[in-house]
């Protein structure tokens, strides 16, 4: 079996955005997921709520990324573009919500590791899209 | 004096050849069909005729004429399976090669089809990136102008700049003194200085484009006019007194990425025309910068 034939480089965004998408549901910090965390902070009326769902936004609009460059690969500039979008939602979570976290970070659970491998695969996969002739 | 004349001759004979060959090689590429077979056997490593026969779609007839075309590139091995010879693999590689040269000879005057792209275009200020120099000095004036409108509206916010980035001060805004706002937009304007040197920095060093550097300097202070308009919509929303809602501090974030993305955009088509580099490497060079500013606030944020 030709192993290669299988293995797209489009993959990588695909697994990225899904790895994303199911960070939102597994445990980031004490047993808890984003997504309870969003909804515990936006029963009460606190700041920034809406930032613990960023992940899954981000996640989304990165398959939709990876699912227009498998549609067509001439669209790869578009995909690269939606893609910016997409992590720019990651990188304002981050931004925002790591230095919130700082001290839980040592006790941080595979959603958090999720996330990071996602997002990091996501970007390799904006790389490979513009190197790749 | 012999042994010359069958020199010259050998030499004349390889010459013949190597025209020969290359006459075959162009000619073998010259039809649409031709170029489909190579790229499809290219592609998969290898075909096989009832795959070349699904995909191109045509007579039997008609892909055994064409293969017999190539008869230099390809080659059917023992598995009656269809394999790209050396010929062929360089074949392959200038097809590919000369395609993405051909997509994109000159990004400036390049029409798109697709809705992104042609409405990213629509928010391109074409005429004043790759300007014509006998309106050099209104475009510096804009240029200055919008660094200038940048810096004053990023004192104003109480926002300390990096790269595309804002990061809020720790201080509340309305405790921030004028002498805090002047140093914020003093930074600003050693932010966008810092930008340009880095993008340039990077094109000098992994691309060799050494040639432009003043036209790029000259149109880099419009790659901030997102910016600026983000920077007016945040000083409106903290006025009104609405930026203290949640949803409008979710939209801020939002609107943030978009004039964030925005701005990258228009970095990358003054790289593109200014630098004379492709659209991907632009938007790689903007990537690792954007990414590379982001990871530097991560670490100042922890």
């Amino acid at each position: 079996m030709d192993i290669k034939r299988y293995l797209d480089f489009r993959l990588l965004g695909l697994v990225g955005s899904i790895l994303l998408i199911l960070s939102q549901f597994l445990s980031w910090f004490s047993n808890q997921s984003l997504l309870q965390i969003f909804i515990i902070y936006s029963s009460v009326p606190l700041d920034y709520s809406f930032l613990y769902i960023f992940p899954l936004i981000c996640g989304i609009i990165c398959l939709v990324g990876t699912i227009v460059i498998i549609h067509n690969i001439e669209y790869r500039i578009n995909s690269v573009i939606i893609n910016f979008i997409g992590l720019g939602f990651f990188l304002i979570f981050l931004i925002e919500v790591i230095p919130r976290e700082f001290l839980y970070l040592p006790y941080a659970e595979i959603g958090f590791y999720f996330s990071i491998i996602g997002s990091i695969l996501i970007f390799f996969d904006i790389i490979n899209i513009l190197i790749s002739k | 004096m012999g042994n010359k004349i069958k020199e010259r001759e050998e030499f004349q004979k390889r010459n013949d050849e190597s025209n020969d060959i290359e006459a075959k090689f162009y000619y073998a590429l010259g039809h649409e069909l031709r170029r489909k077979i190579i790229n499809i056997i290219g592609e998969n490593k290898y075909s096989s005729f009832t795959q070349l026969k699904k995909e191109l779609k045509v007579s039997t007839g008609t892909i055994y004429h064409h293969l017999d075309t190539l008869s230099q590139l390809i080659e059917q091995k023992n598995d009656k399976k269809y394999y790209l010879t050396e010929l062929g693999l360089h074949a392959y590689d200038s097809l590919k090669d000369n395609i993405n040269n051909i997509i994109t000879p000159d990004f400036g005057k390049k029409e798109f089809t697709s809705p992104i792209l042609k409405g990213l275009m629509h928010l391109t200020p074409k005429k004043y990136i790759n300007y014509e120099n006998n309106i050099r000095i209104k475009v510096l004036i804009i240029s200055s102008l919008i660094t200038l409108a940048g810096a004053v509206l990023c004192g104003l916010n109480g926002l300390f700049p990096f790269f595309l980035y804002f990061e809020e001060t720790l201080i509340n805004i309305d405790l921030i003194d004028v002498a805090l706002k002047t140093l914020l937009s003093f930074i600003f304007i050693a932010n966008t200085l810092l930008y340009f040197l880095v993008n340039e920095g990077i094109c000098r060093i992994f691309y060799k484009k050494k040639e432009n550097s003043l036209r790029f300097l000259i149109s880099f202070g419009l790659i901030l006019f997102p910016l600026d308009l983000y920077l007016i919509l945040r000083l409106i929303l903290i006025s009104t007194g609405s930026y203290v809602f949640e949803s409008i501090k979710i939209l801020d974030n939002v609107l943030m990425i978009l004039f964030q993305v925005w701005s990258l955009w228009l970095l990358t088509y003054n790289l593109s025309v200014n630098k004379k580099l492709k659209i991907e490497n632009s938007l790689i060079v903007s990537l690792l910068v954007h990414y590379g500013g982001f990871s530097i606030i991560l670490l100042l944020a922890i």
